[in-house]
């Protein structure tokens, strides 16, 4: 089967994407002490590292490869929102798009004529997804006695901002790509 | 070895270069090839020598000797507190 070239690089961003993921918490996931957050995030790196696998998998179904593509989406958000310079901020940026994520996901999910490879991938994906925004929610709020609840308030609703202005700017830039698969960001 | 160049160390090891290769002058930027490898490095060094930094710190810095000057600072903080 051959599929558009819409959807070969669309695909092949989700796995750049989750590659992206993976690297930067394993070596988050490395650099931590011993603790519950070093726990979560280690699974969560593998998770990452599962997703791309997933998508490659699925790109190998479709019949095609994996197109090579440059920096990744997340790449933008330092320069959008500044570089995390902690962990509580890690863990805001990292909510902020993992909720842009499943947002994503699912409005794939129900666009239509999605293969059922696809489909199927992406409801893998998605069990992983609610854990990483569980875990990490929980996470933050153990983190407000050392961080304060209105500074991780704060942090969060900058990275939204950033968030919104980068989804924004990358939905614009490969409009012709993404077609339907564009999330109303008011 | 003194604090700092248990910093100094920690910083090029964690940037995959040598001590000799971060001197005070030097430009972070100009150390790695992509700003996630910044985050990780601050992530290290907080770990590592049990700081915390804030992005408002981190706007301020420019340079190692700076970012040097900031992990000594929020050490001498935690040792008189």
């Amino acid at each position: 089967m051959k599929i558009d070239e819409n959807l070969h690089w669309i695909l092949s961003f989700y796995r750049t994407s989750e590659i992206s993921g993976a690297l930067f918490f394993g070596e988050l996931a490395r650099s931590l002490r011993p603790s519950a957050i070093q726990q979560d995030m280690t699974r969560h790196f593998a998770d990452e590292a599962n997703h791309a696998r997933y998508w490659t998998d699925c790109l190998d179904k479709l019949g095609v490869q994996p197109l090579k593509l440059p920096a990744a989406y997340q790449n933008q958000y330092l320069a959008a929102a500044g570089m995390p310079t902690n962990l509580m901020e890690i863990l805001a940026i990292t909510q902020v798009f993992e909720k842009r994520v499943v947002s994503q996901y699912t409005l794939h999910a129900k666009s239509p004529n999605v293969p059922d490879i696809v489909g199927d991938t992406i409801k893998t994906i998605m069990k992983d997804e609610q854990w990483h925004l569980r875990w990490i929610r929980d996470a933050l709020k153990d983190m407000e006695a050392e961080y304060g609840a209105d500074n991780i308030k704060d942090t969060l609703k900058r990275f939204t901002l950033a968030d919104r202005e980068v989804y924004e700017k990358t939905a614009l830039e490969h409009q012709e790509r993404i077609g339907d698969l564009r999330l109303a960001t008011k | 070895m003194s604090n700092k160049e248990r910093v100094r160390e920690k910083i090029a090891e964690t940037l995959g270069h040598t001590s000799e290769m971060v001197p005070d002058d030097a430009e972070l930027t100009s150390l790695v090839n992509n700003s996630f490898l910044l985050v990780e490095l601050v992530i290290e060094l907080q770990e590592e020598f049990d700081v915390r930094f804030q992005q408002v710190d981190m706007n301020e810095v420019v340079t190692v000797g700076q970012l040097l000057d900031l992990v000594g600072s929020r050490m001498a903080e935690k040792s008189s507190g």
